[in-house]
């Protein structure tokens, strides 16, 4: 029986350990313009890639856009999960599905809606003359704000249902024990709903963390030309650039900051956590 | 006081539903708007960018590709996380910790890590077997089987985890022999988690971009590539169109699995 593990475990190694591998030794080739790829043993793609200013530029742009997405997308998901948490069951079944379905039909397809919303003749700036607020149109699209707008929104379904999950498993009567000893309702939800959910907070924060590291098609789409993020800095290696040493070395760096930032976080929420 | 932060909670649960929802319901708007350049008030509503969205062989060749590599990736690849989540619920395993990260890897693994990877790692093996990998059906369906792993593999587990064991005893005592436990009786318990894996694993391929990206090619491109292309020169009712019709597709997809397995329970 213990052998029916075996395909499905041979096939994630095949086609996942297996080209991380090979990636990371190619990550330590070194590129030539006129021979591409040249098998070697060096540090340069990683050296270049964390002294050059237009990259350093790019890794600080994705860390301070993931750390504002990831802050904004607790502080909305928090008040959102909660209602989902403690809905009643005929109604939580629909709820559940408007949130799973956004995150369900693809970053392509919400990053259009943001598109026409967001455009120049698009929904918020049709609105908002149609309210005599504003002459001219509002220059919303091709900026940051629409980057953080949009992976916020793209990441904060996979928040609210992590977080829904651990409040539902939080006793209603702890919240109404507190409640009928007087305590108000700001102080049932900083003494009583906040610690006990803060496992789920850690959860959260660290799925949407790597999310928003990793975000592809929203800043692709959104963002314009001059902002740059890592994911689509990694393609641009690949596709146009055929640097596949430096691109494959800006794959690594992407994936240790991700992962490293992410022990250090859910280590620090942890440990507030215990204390 | 109290009145206040009532407000706050009630707005900021209205601003997340908006935030998630307000994208996927203009799109669905716009793909009716009559005037090709979008502005509001529509000028009109009609149905002719269905029919020119279908037009372009892009879309309608994106959406046949992309049909087809998540109903055989699917068709793979469930069959695959179940064994292995059957194996890995019952079997006396040694590093069974370690096998279940290896399989849950695909979901922890970013996106465009695993990509490029993926696409390094195709290149590698067309010279050694000299043969076509990238841009072929099969290299998006293998691809996209290691998609579907992760999924299936937490899906099944946690239906295995809440089953009752003394039926398939049972069986067993009356001199079932343990395949015919396994098809008789486990396998029909299994089936809302089974059916939930499928087509979360279908959905999962369908909407994949990452993953697929670099291992498309002229001519065989998925739907959300052939989007994503499309999109990076304009926004247009066509485009709103196409992606209209996967949103209802997802949609589908989804209220037939709440009708097996309670959403609520299962992510």
């Amino acid at each position: 029986m213990a052998a029916l593990v075996l395909p499905a475990a041979l096939l994630v190694f095949t086609l996942l350990v297996a080209p991380m591998a090979l990636l990371a030794r190619i990550s330590l080739n070194h590129y030539s313009p006129t021979e591409l790829m040249v098998e070697a043993f060096t540090a340069e793609n990683y050296i270049r890639a964390v002294a050059d200013p237009y990259y350093q530029q790019v890794l600080a742009t994705t860390l301070g856009v993931a750390f504002l997405c990831t802050v904004l997308t607790v502080l909305l998901g928090f008040p959102a999960a909660y209602w989902l948490a403690r809905m009643e069951s005929n109604r939580k079944s629909i709820a559940t599905i408007l949130t799973l379905l956004p995150l369900l039909v693809g970053n392509v397809v919400r990053s259009a809606g943001w598109m026409a919303l967001l455009g120049n003749e698009g929904g918020i700036n049709a609105a908002l003359r149609a309210l005599h607020l504003t002459s001219g149109p509002l220059q919303l699209l091709y900026t940051p704000g629409a980057v953080i707008v949009g992976i916020t929104a793209v990441v904060l379904p996979y928040m609210v249902l992590t977080l829904a999950a651990v409040i539902e498993s939080i006793p209603r009567q702890a919240e109404e024990a507190a409640a009928n000893l007087g305590a108000t309702a700001s102080t049932v939800f900083r003494r009583v709903v906040l610690p006990l959910s803060l496992p789920g907070v850690a959860a959260g924060s660290v799925l949407v963390f790597i999310l928003c590291m990793n975000a592809y098609a929203t800043p692709l789409l959104l963002g314009g030309p001059q902002f740059k993020m890592m994911a689509p800095a990694v393609y641009d290696q690949f596709v146009r650039g055929n640097n596949w040493p430096f691109g494959a070395a800006l794959a690594f760096i992407l994936l240790v900051a991700t992962l490293v930032l992410t022990v250090i976080g859910s280590m620090a929420l942890s440990r507030r956590y215990r204390g | 006081m109290a009145e206040s932060r009532g407000m706050f909670f009630k707005s900021a649960v209205v601003a997340s539903y908006a935030l998630m929802l307000a994208p996927v319901v203009m799109v669905i708007i716009i793909s009716f708007f009559r005037q090709e350049i979008i502005s509001f008030p529509p000028e009109g509503l009609t149905m002719q960018w269905y029919v020119n969205a279908w037009e372009r062989r892009e879309f309608a060749r994106g959406f046949v590709t992309s049909l087809q590599v998540a109903a055989i990736a699917t068709a793979i690849g469930v069959p695959l996380g179940t064994a292995a989540a059957y194996a890995l619920a019952r079997a006396k395993l040694p590093g069974r910790e370690a096998i279940s990260t290896l399989l849950l890897g695909p979901l922890a693994v970013p996106g465009v890590v695993a990509g490029t990877a993926l696409y390094m790692f195709y290149l590698r093996a067309e010279t050694w077997l000299d043969q076509d990998i990238t841009a072929t059906l099969s290299g998006l369906v293998a691809a996209h089987v290691l998609l579907t792993i992760p999924w299936t593999v937490r899906l099944v587990t946690a239906s295995l985890q809440g089953m009752d064991r003394s039926a398939e005893e049972a069986a067993a005592n009356l001199g079932a022999r343990p395949p015919t436990v396994f098809m008789r009786v486990t396998l029909p318990m299994l089936r809302p988690g089974v059916v939930a894996a499928a087509l979360f694993s279908f959905i999962q391929s369908f909407e994949n971009l990452e993953l697929t990206l670099l291992l498309v090619g002229p001519g065989r491109t998925t739907l959300p590539v052939a989007m994503l292309s499309y999109l990076e020169f304009r926004m247009d009712p066509t485009l709103a169109a196409v992606a209209t019709v996967q949103i209802l597709l997802v949609t589908a997809m989804m209220l037939i699995t709440d009708r097996f397995v309670r959403l609520s329970r299962v992510i």
